[in-house]
């Protein structure tokens, strides 16, 4: 079990020693693998203060000048905080800039919602050329970290906070934006993050002997829809799990993605209602008690 | 231009006008003729975009693109939009939106230091944009990171879209908020070239500290029609007797 952060950091050291042009910028946010990158790599690495807006617009000026930046705070800060930044200086000139966001869902449980990021995603779907992943392993965060060294583009890293096992053992198809990790037939979960690995691991207990298949949509933007497309031809039934608000969220872009492709599929969504949850328990247990239990899921595969 | 096009933003355009042409003719800009892209240039942003369009004339002047684009602003037919965007030859950032110009600007120069690079980041802000907490958090960074390359002129024209910044929601003492944050600061009146010449030569300097220029303008000056007129902000029409009339007397201006 890693963090995905520390994954993609350790990653992030190995390509900035080679590339001086790779900088990575701080509002005030750590992590052990960050350490000997400020040790080692002092000059690529700076803090910017507690001040997203500033680090966003500083991004883009240094983007514009020919280097490579790499963003990184807390979910919900890097994202609304600084939404309009997001949307002014990065999206408007596309600039290939990461901006790595950590703590997805109710990931700094018991913090409350301001420490949340359940409304994220919303609001990343609409801005103009910007690339959304929400990895559900760290295999996944490898990849990514590659990708986006060698393609560069403004996109968004949503990350977990907490420690995750290996799904993929193999590479990761990034490109794709989607991999069916355990097929199925007729009923199609589809997830991404945390709560997909969560019901990875108790994936048998979850289906109760049914062939469930179980999709992973890491690319929640631009998502692919040819590549989704024979999933949907495939599965009759689809029921999509996110650890967001409902409004806006990914259940919702597939819900869009369906229509759009003109197909018929039946989708039922799990996801939070949409309210703010100042409830102390620890995350899995926010998770069991509204709506996202693996209970839950296995009720609602019953129900189709 | 406006005339033309029937649209823009006059009031903020006369207001800066001095600065932008003290900046390009005034030997304190470096940059090459008919080469937008010479990668020591010094670069300009204006970061209230709705003023953006003032410096249209200078770049087809120094041949960053053809005249004739001149006479097609804002109509769809050429390049040059209403506000700048970064597809047009010598307009550095895309802004519109208040108070990002600071901190663009500021990763151009933090870039420059980097690269040895001796190049030199102005950003023309409004002084509307104060009101952004954005800027006081560019303020803070440029400070500790001594960004002496970065020089900020603040267009102080008094004139925001519902009248006087200062009885509004005051803005004073000016200078010395600036100096707080560990900025040099220089107080001229914005339409005296002399005036200009002389706080961008003194701001020339290594000393270890970003600069600020208060401009004190008058939004609108040159025309009796505009000047400090809030409707001015955006263009209002003009009948043909206005027109001759705001000709005559923006040729006398001194």
């Amino acid at each position: 079990m890693r963090f995905q952060r520390d994954v993609l950091i350790d990653e992030l050291y190995d390509l900035a020693r080679r590339d001086k042009d790779i900088y990575f910028l701080s509002a005030d946010f750590g992590a052990p693998s960050l350490d000997r990158f400020r040790e080692d790599l002092a000059d690529q690495f700076l803090h910017v203060g507690i001040s997203e807006q500033n680090m966003i617009d500083m991004a883009a000026g240094m983007a514009l000048s020919g280097k490579k930046v790499y963003v990184y705070a807390m979910g919900p800060f890097i994202t609304l905080r600084c939404l309009e930044q997001l949307k002014c200086s990065l999206a408007q000139m596309n600039l290939p800039v990461t901006v790595i966001s950590v703590g997805l869902g109710l990931g700094y449980a018991d913090a409350g919602p301001t420490h949340y990021a359940t409304e994220d995603l919303a609001c990343l779907r609409s801005i103009v050329n910007c690339e959304v992943y929400t990895p559900s392993d760290t295999t996944t965060v490898v990849t990514l970290a590659r990708l986006t060294n060698h393609k560069p583009a403004f996109r968004v890293l949503r990350l977990d906070r907490n420690s995750m096992e290996r799904i993929y053992e193999g590479d990761v198809p990034i490109e794709q934006g989607v991999h069916e990790i355990h097929k199925g037939e007729r009923i199609g979960v589809i997830s991404c993050g945390y709560v997909l690995q969560r019901m990875w691991m108790n994936w048998d207990e979850i289906c109760g002997g049914k062939s469930i298949g179980l999709i992973d949509l890491f690319c929640n933007k631009p998502i692919n829809l040819e590549g989704l497309r024979p999933l949907l031809e495939k599965y009759d039934s689809i029921i999509t799990v996110e650890e967001q608000c409902l409004t806006g969220g990914f259940g919702s872009a597939i819900l869009e993605g369906i229509s759009d492709l003109g197909m018929h599929n039946q989708v039922k969504r799990l996801g939070l209602a949409e309210r703010y949850y100042f409830e102390n328990g620890g995350r899995d247990w926010l998770l069991d008690t509204f709506g996202l239990s693996n209970k839950t899921v296995s009720a609602m595969i019953h129900s189709c | 231009m406006f005339l033309r096009a029937k649209q823009g933003h006059p009031g903020s355009v006369f207001s800066q006008i001095e600065i932008t042409a003290v900046l390009y003719y005034g030997g304190v800009l470096r940059y090459r003729h008919g080469d937008p892209e010479w990668s020591e240039r010094d670069k300009v942003i204006v970061s209230k975009g709705h003023a953006t369009m003032g410096l249209y004339p200078i770049l087809a002047d120094i041949a960053y693109f053809p005249k004739e684009e001149l006479t097609k602003y804002g109509s769809g037919e050429g390049i040059l939009r209403i506000f700048g965007n970064i597809t047009i030859p010598g307009i550095e950032v895309t802004t519109g939106s208040l108070a990002h110009g600071q901190g663009v600007g500021a990763g151009f120069a933090y870039s420059n230091k980097k690269d040895g690079n001796a190049s030199k980041t102005f950003v023309i802000i409004s002084e509307g944009e104060m009101y952004e907490g954005s800027v006081w958090e560019t303020a803070l960074f440029a400070s500790h990171h001594k960004l002496d390359n970065l020089i900020l002129v603040i267009d102080r024209n008094r004139n925001i879209i519902l009248g006087d910044t200062e009885d509004l929601v005051g803005l004073s003492p000016v200078e010395d908020k600036w100096r707080a944050f560990g900025w040099d600061t220089y107080t001229i009146d914005g339409h005296s070239i002399e005036e200009l010449l002389d706080a961008f030569h003194q701001a020339n300097n290594a000393n270890g500290k970003p600069k600020v220029i208060v401009a004190n303008t008058v939004k609108g000056k040159g025309s009796s029609i505009m000047e400090n007129r809030p409707e001015w902000h955006y263009w209002q029409g003009m009948t043909d007797d206005e027109i001759n009339f705001t000709r005559r007397e923006l040729r006398e201006t001194p």
